[in-house]
């Protein structure tokens, strides 16, 4: 089955910074890269400029490690190692968000390296169920809206922030929607579309991807028929990113399908929506942000991740989950073991592996998915 | 630091951390709320409210310096922590799981207290920490100051003072005592005071006293600031390297040159490196390191000030003002030449240390060099790798001159 706009998205994905250079070129605007994934985008939209998601690119990492040291996590290194190698020469800007050691250091040595007009920070509080967390959080957006509007040259409108809202409230829920497509029916839409769909979500204009997503998902449901073939081995997936996108290759190759995960490219991404009604549009982003699930950032006392993850692999039937984690990730690795625990005494297998961007042994990935997909789906289509 | 030249002092300090740790003992004993607290913290508050403090870092970097951290940290990697992680959080949850307790066993919490000024580690482990032992986890919140200081900042973590506050009382039963909040602060200004002060005669030429002298006597800044013992201590100290100014005797027996030093020691390898840099004649004078206790309270606005302080500490700056501060502490000791420790354990003191070696060479003309290993695991040290950074910087060192 060939859909149109699916190609197209396929297309966007392989080559994520022809869309906003092709864009700039139309409208003389700025292009404005984010590391993932807690940046409210909105702002960046509401502002007129194009948000570009940072998530693997070409660049080899050795073009970072007179930069960076070869423990800190692939995810930034392979980052500095696109700007270094002209990668993201179309970025006007860049707002990092801050949620562990590595990202906290890697703007100073992005700016003396590689700086930008527009360089800015995203410093989410770490804690979230205390008073102060909100007051904090409002006058953090308050700072980067701020710098936004003072780069535009004009104030951020609330009306224009508002619009930007109800512009990725619906992406989101299209993602969302074809997320739940895919759950139901693995046929319709497969792990590897579903993932690049997403992935090119955060490299493409929003408003043509809101067309794309509204085509891409009315073709799906018009299409939906009864399921064929073998029954699908049920995975959630835990960690930081998909990477590498063979990973999916391989569930889908071995009647593996993702119904639910955690990631920063992943159900992360698309899973909050900013309340579009009633309070000022800066304070729903506040709201948004503080109601996220706890992640390896930080954890959240009165609900804590691991039983987040327990109770999302429950209720989604998942027979197993897999724990994709970034080599040298340390908030990931201080999780594992709690989170492993508690997986353990609801009786959920699963498995941990441990990638690079850029530096991982596929045929050993290969024969350890297909082998755990053994393990938990008793039955395997390899 | 050779045997025959160890501080008179060093013999209280072994005294008053003893003292400490059977305080920590006897806390359980008396039903005294032992909180587990991070080296960057308002510690101030803690010993104000009669909580006693107890610092697993300080855990971590002892079973370092006996070298058995590797041996602690396989309790830990058992349980799927990679030996990548923070070698001070390898030790406390390695001790958590270990059937033999090489530096004695780390202090059971009743409540967990982490300030991310320093780092995403400790809070993370502190977390880790509070599920294990099943305690309440409180994180003081520090966002990381971009340029110059700013009240959102500080403000937040104001608020966030008071939140405490009101936490302590809970815990304690009984209302905040501002009061002696203000004693405990004016001993934390004094302790920080004397600790300057003895750092400070490292710029003499030559100098009594050098950084790795500050690491055997830095515990009691660490642990106990805000306590009469430790401003005793420093006092003796303080006396003590005056002494030895009238004496003449020095750190080294021939200095020629003082190096700055970033950040933290290897601890299994101080007596090694004190050594190496000695018979180069070189004393390491200064580290941005052992100056991190370096606050000064302002009693009238005891929170703000306490903000202020924590907030604004080194490792919480930007890359150029982190660059800056370490300028001027070459200008202050007149640096011969600097020696950059990218510590494995340590993503915040290490990454941008490649960077800023070249930028501190052109700005400034001096001789410098990065070196990797890590603070706590000697899995991690290479003598020949380090020799082979370290011998051309002293032969730059000499030639310079």
């Amino acid at each position: 089955m060939s859909i149109e706009v699916l190609e197209v998205l396929k297309k966007t994905f392989a080559d994520p910074g022809r869309q906003v250079k092709e864009w700039k070129q139309d409208t003389g605007g700025k292009a404005i890269g984010f590391l993932l994934t807690e940046v409210p985008e909105e702002l960046i939209h509401a502002a007129g400029f194009f948000p570009f998601g940072i998530c693997g690119g070409r660049a080899r990492l050795e073009q970072a490690e007179a930069h960076l040291q070869s423990w800190a996590c692939s995810y930034v290194r392979k980052g500095l190692a696109m700007a270094i190698n002209g990668e993201l020469d179309f970025l006007d800007g860049i707002i990092v968000p801050l949620t562990c050691d590595s990202t906290r250091l890697l703007p100073g040595i992005w700016k003396h390296n590689k700086p930008l007009p527009y360089m800015d920070s995203y410093r989410l509080p770490k804690q979230v169920e205390r008073p102060s967390a909100k007051k904090y959080l409002f006058k953090e957006l308050e700072r980067i809206k701020y710098n936004l509007s003072a780069y535009r040259g004009k104030e951020i409108t609330d009306e224009e922030l508002k619009q930007s809202i109800r512009l990725y409230n619906s992406n989101r829920g299209l993602l969302r929607k074809l997320y739940n497509i895919h759950e139901h029916n693995p046929e319709a839409i497969s792990n590897k579309d579903l993932y690049t769909v997403l992935g090119a979500s955060m490299v493409i204009e929003r408003e043509k991807l809101n067309r794309y997503l509204s085509e891409l998902v009315a073709t799906l449901e018009e299409q939906t028929k009864p399921p064929a073939g073998k029954k699908k081995t049920k995975l959630y997936i835990s960690g930081t990113f998909i990477n590498p996108p063979e990973v999916l290759d391989y569930l889908d190759e071995s009647g593996g399908t993702v119904v639910g995960d955690d990631l920063k490219n992943g159900y992360r991404y698309i899973q909050d929506d900013v309340e579009e009604a009633g309070i000022s549009p800066l304070e729903s982003l506040v709201n948004r942000q503080l109601k996220k699930k706890p992640f390896a950032g930080y954890d959240v006392p009165s609900a804590p991740r691991r039983y987040n993850l327990v109770k999302a692999s429950q209720q989604k039937k998942a027979q197993g989950v897999l724990f994709l984690h970034l080599k040298y990730c340390e908030p990931e690795n201080y999780d594992y073991y709690d989170n492993l625990q508690a997986l353990e005494q609801a009786g959920i297998p699963s498995m941990r592996i441990e990638t690079e961007f850029g530096d991982t042994s596929l045929g050993q990935l290969q024969t350890r998915i297909h082998a755990f997909m053994e393990m938990v789906g008793g039955e395997s289509n390899v | 630091m050779s045997e025959k030249k160890t501080f008179k002092t060093a013999a209280r300090m072994k005294e008053i951390m003893q003292e400490y740790y059977a305080k920590g003992a006897a806390a359980k004993e008396k039903r005294i709320p032992v909180a587990w607290v991070t080296a960057i913290f308002p510690v101030e508050l803690l010993y104000a409210a009669g909580i006693f403090p107890y610092y697993p870092e300080n855990f971590g970097a002892l079973a370092s310096a006996r070298k058995v951290a590797d041996k602690l940290s396989r309790y830990a990697e058992a349980k799927g922590y990679a030996h990548d992680l923070c070698g001070y959080a390898r030790c406390g949850i390695g001790d958590a799981y270990a059937e033999e307790h090489p530096v004695g066993e780390i202090l059971k919490p009743d409540v967990t207290f982490c300030c991310n000024t320093q780092c995403g580690s400790l809070s993370k482990w502190f977390e880790v920490a509070s599920r294990f032992y099943n305690v309440p986890y409180f994180l003081l919140d520090a966002p990381q100051i971009l340029d110059q200081p700013e009240e959102l900042a500080t403000g937040y973590y104001v608020d966030q003072l008071k939140e405490m506050i009101a936490f302590l009382e809970e815990i304690t039963g009984k209302p905040f005592d501002y009061d002696r909040l203000l004693e405990v602060l004016h001993l934390s200004n004094e302790t920080c005071r004397l600790w300057n002060e003895i750092l400070d005669t490292a710029a003499m030429k030559p100098a009594p006293f050098g950084f790795f002298d500050a690491c055997f006597h830095m515990a009691p800044i660490v642990t106990m600031r805000g306590t009469r013992e430790a401003v005793e201590y420093y006092q003796a100290l303080k006396e003590e390297v005056d002494e030895r100014i009238k004496e003449g005797k020095y750190a080294i027996p021939n200095e020629r040159f003082k190096i700055y030093f970033d950040h933290i020691p290897l601890w299994p390898k101080l007596r090694w490196f004190s050594e190496l840099f000695a018979s180069h004649n070189s004393l390491v004078a200064v580290s941005q390191y052992t100056h991190s206790w370096a606050y000064s309270f302002d009693l009238e606005r005891p929170l703000e000030s306490l903000a202020e302080n924590y907030t604004e500490e080194f490792v919480n700056r930007s890359f150029e003002h982190r660059l800056q501060l370490k300028m001027n502490f070459f200008r202050k000791y007149g640096v011969d030449g600097f020696v950059l420790f990218s510590n494995r354990s340590c993503k915040p003191t290490s990454l941008g240390l490649y960077d800023k070696r070249s930028v501190l060479s052109e700005r400034t003309g001096l001789p410098g060099v990065v070196f990797d290993a890590d603070m706590s695991d000697l899995r991690f040290f290479s003598e020949a790798q380090i020799l082979a950074r370290l011998e051309p910087f002293f032969e730059q060192l000499a030639s310079s001159q």
